[in-house]
């Protein structure tokens, strides 16, 4: 009896002893469970704004998920620092039959954390599971695929329907390769929550979660990537901060290591007092741009879609809501694509007196003389959770005003916005596109009437643009290829489909005082957080 | 109930000689004084916002700067004036107070006077009442403000419709205890209609309470209505108190920009504070057992 009272008072003061460590160690992160692990050197923590949604790495994935679940399962190809295809499981691949067959060679020593090697029956698996339950964005890329073979432990041959020049890299960059020995048991994988017993081979695979909180990764002692043959950081703790003011202060006071979400670029000034910490630069792989519904009989309209793109003011956006920190565009091709991006174009200038007169010149009348024309009013939807996103529009209201064009702002909540982006309730959708790896799948992807997809935003059905697209995909030629897009990207900016805005560039803060070796790739969906840049990083000193 | 007795006075509790004297004394309270006054700048503020400074718009260059001479309140991230925001925010903060507030009055007073006076109607009413009370107002705000668009007068009615439960609360208990009195049962061996009771024996005695509500319902208001901006749930083309600190919270300057937290939230504060003891020092005035009338 005497006992359990004495063992219940020492439980009492361990408990308070560990409550107040908790509290004054990391007192911004609600979980007080791990202050010893914080202070290990190889734990590496990162920051994150959302908890993960879906373990299952063949499904869509929102950008936790994304990050956590391309630790764990490799991909054929990945993107580099240069936002080129670099190898990461394939060593190499190549076309064969006229461009009818896709090959790709992989590297032989990959292991699961099983023990088990990653073969190309892996391969094959995925590519099969995801075509058979339409999963993800990768099913839209694999629909050429007629057959698929695995004649040895490292070959993977893609029969495909027609040539699709850039298909290896599409598929080799989105696709997610897991163990077949693992998911083959799971039946229908349209179900499969892939919630527990994680079975990986990249370099980290989770170990356990903790919801709202925390996500804990080991190493996976086998990681050919990594310098030493398997990371150098022991374990990598992704922790939950839903608010960026918090996150920033938490990298601040040495309760993350790493952002992995990027750093608002008016908040930038918080980590200029502080030696450790260290930002990155990187590239966007989509950009920010306002896209006309063509159901609405007015944006239908191309000169109403003209005059529109000259009321926007990109110029300025770019040197106030990103501080100067970001590139204009003209078509829809992004600059990073250099070698199909169409410089003839200029983008449209901003004139809203020349909008103003286009207008009127088409036919439109401002009745009662409100300053309005009476039929132009349109409603801008976007996500009230982008901050850059709001500004822009909140900015494009006030010029549009000046061409007569009366729009209103419509920046919901994010759930709202999605199902109205879905559902196609809005007349101009203003959003920022994340990441295209190559111009021939975004083009399909965005403009093809049958939406493959699934962001055809302009609701887009023309024949014309189908025929191009078409054409362009089925083209070997690289020369041909590349003349296609480009006349492809002078269509878009002449009909004015879409008005680009911007595309931005990524800041990613460290604490450099302790961790160093990131391999940063351009957008804010890979930057420092891919499994390669994890594998390469070391321990400072 | 008594059989009515006529030798008893029936007249109405408050005459208005007192009324008179009661609003004197009101602002003779330095409290009540200050909070008026507070509440006459702040309407000032709203009514006059064009004069005071431009509508907030466009960018400028001077970026985050803090509080100077040219802009007493400091600038935001596209270098916007924060004073100019906070007064133009005062506007959409006192509009939707005051129209959420009068649709809660206006509800709250129906539905409390009826079921104080109408027996049957009490039974459904206050079931009613003790429901929408149980439940959760902000997440349904949330919720609901979420899949209506998001616009001045959206917002003025979901914030309107959640809050006259309290009121119907508060009226009907008062009226309860002025239904029984005797010049109500004097009025009705009169002949009065019910209608005729409720809206001139019954309501002139609530009349004071409603004035105390309006105040306290409006401060809730503001209040519910810079949460929702906060939230991101507020009207995108109005400026108020919340949409700055949400501004703020959204471009990751809250550890950087004190000024863009701070000035808005005072004016939330202010605003409440004065009504709330605006609100108190007017009840208490009008409480029998301080004046010993």
């Amino acid at each position: 009896m005497r006992k359990t009272v004495k063992g219940r008072w020492r439980l009492a003061v361990a408990l308070g002893v560990a409550a107040t460590l908790g509290i004054s160690g990391c007192s911004l992160n609600e979980d007080t469970g791990s202050s010893t692990t914080s202070t290990d050197g190889s734990v590496l923590r990162i920051g994150t704004t959302t908890d993960v949604s879906n373990f299952n790495p063949l499904q869509s994935l929102s950008k936790t998920d994304s990050w956590i679940l391309n630790a764990m399962y490799p991909h054929l190809l990945r993107i580099d620092e240069n936002a080129k295809k670099a190898p990461e499981l394939a060593k190499e691949y190549r076309y064969e039959d006229g461009g009818k067959t896709a090959v790709f060679v992989l590297r032989d020593d990959f292991t699961w954390t099983d023990g088990k090697p990653v073969v190309a029956d892996d391969v094959k698996f995925s590519a099969e599971m995801i075509m058979k339950y339409k999963l993800g964005n990768v099913a839209a890329k694999l629909t050429w695929v007629e057959s698929i073979e695995a004649p040895d432990a490292t070959t993977v041959k893609f029969k495909l329907s027609q040539p699709y020049a850039p298909f290896a890299e599409g598929v080799g960059f989105w696709m997610s390769i897991v163990p077949k020995h693992v998911f083959e048991s799971a039946g229908d994988l349209s179900k499969f929550p892939n919630d527990s017993n994680w079975v990986g081979a990249g370099p980290f695979v989770l170990d356990s979660i903790t919801k709202g909180q925390r996500y804990v990764m080991k190493r996976n002692p086998n990681y050919p990537l990594a310098p030493g043959g398997k990371a150098a950081v022991s374990q990598v703790e992704y922790r939950v901060y839903p608010d960026v003011n918090t996150m920033m202060l938490a990298l601040r006071n040495g309760d993350i290591d790493l952002m992995g979400t990027p750093v608002p670029v008016s908040a930038v000034k918080t980590f200029q007092a502080d030696s450790n910490i260290k930002l990155v630069k990187v590239g966007a792989l989509g950009f920010a741009h306002l896209t006309y519904n063509m159901k609405n009989k007015q944006l239908a309209d191309q000169q109403v879609r003209q005059a529109l793109s000259m009321s926007v003011d990109t110029k300025s956006i770019i040197s106030s809501v990103l501080q100067g920190d970001g590139q204009q565009m003209a078509g829809p091709i992004s600059p990073i694509f250099s070698e199909y991006d169409n410089t003839e174009i200029q983008p449209y200038p901003f004139d809203p007196a020349g909008a103003k007169a286009k207008l009127s010149a088409a036919g439109y009348k401002d009745a009662n003389n409100d300053g309005f024309f009476d039929e132009l009013a349109f409603g801008v939807a976007c996500d009230q959770s982008n901050a850059n996103i709001t500004r822009v529009v909140q900015l494009f209201r006030e010029s549009a005003a000046k061409a007569g064009i009366k729009l209103e702002n419509e920046c919901v909540e994010r759930n709202t916005f999605l199902s109205r982006t879905k559902n196609g309730e809005y007349d101009i959708d203003a959003s920022q596109w994340g990441v295209f790896d190559n111009p021939m799948d975004q083009l399909r992807s965005t403009y093809l009437s049958s939406n493959p997809g699934g962001i055809n935003y302009n609701l887009l059905e023309s024949p014309e643009m189908d025929h191009l697209i078409n054409d362009a995909a089925a083209t070997t030629d690289p020369e041909a290829f590349k003349a296609k897009i480009k006349n492809i990207d002078k269509v878009v900016h002449d009909q004015a489909y879409l008005t680009p805005l911007y595309v931005e560039n990524f800041q990613f803060a460290y604490n450099a005082s302790k961790f160093t070796g990131f391999v940063p790739s351009p957008s804010d969906l890979l930057g420092m957080v891919t499994a390669y840049s994890l594998a390469q990083v070391t321990p400072a000193k | 109930m008594s059989a009515p007795v006529l030798t008893e006075q029936a007249v109405p509790p408050v005459a208005p000689a007192v009324a008179r004297r009661s609003w004197f004394a009101y602002l003779r309270q330095p409290s009540a004084a200050l909070s008026v006054l507070v509440l006459v700048v702040m309407v000032a503020l709203a009514l006059l916002a064009p004069v005071i400074a431009d509508e907030p718009a466009g960018a400028g260059p001077d970026v985050l700067q803090p509080p100077s001479g040219a802009h007493w309140f400091g600038t935001d991230d596209l270098g916007q004036d924060i004073f100019a925001q906070v007064v133009w925010g005062t506007r959409t903060s006192l509009v939707i107070g005051l129209a959420a507030s009068l649709i809660a009055i206006v509800l709250g007073t129906a539905i409390g006077l009826a079921s104080a006076y109408f027996r049957p109607i009490d039974a459904v009413a206050t079931v009613v009442t003790d429901v929408m009370l149980a439940l959760p107002t902000l997440p349904l705000m949330i919720m609901l403000a979420a899949v209506v668009n998001p616009s001045l007068w959206t917002l003025t009615l979901i914030i309107g419709f959640f809050a006259w439960p309290e009121v119907a609360r508060l009226i009907r208990s008062q009226g309860l205890v002025i239904s029984a009195m005797p010049y109500i049962d004097g009025a009705r061996v009169l002949g009065a209609s019910g209608w005729r009771i409720v809206t001139r024996e019954i309501l002139p005695a609530v009349v004071s309470l409603v004035i105390v509500s309006v105040l306290l319902t409006a401060s809730r208001a503001v209040i519910s209505e810079a949460g929702l901006s906060f939230l991101g749930l507020g009207d995108p083309d109005a400026w108020s108190w919340g949409r700055i600190l949400l501004n703020a919270q959204r471009s990751g300057v809250v550890a950087i920009a004190w000024w863009q937290t701070l000035f808005p939230s005072l004016a939330i504060l202010l605003l409440v504070l004065a009504a709330t003891v605006a609100g108190m020092r007017f009840n208490d005035t009008r409480d029998p057992r301080r004046n010993g009338a």
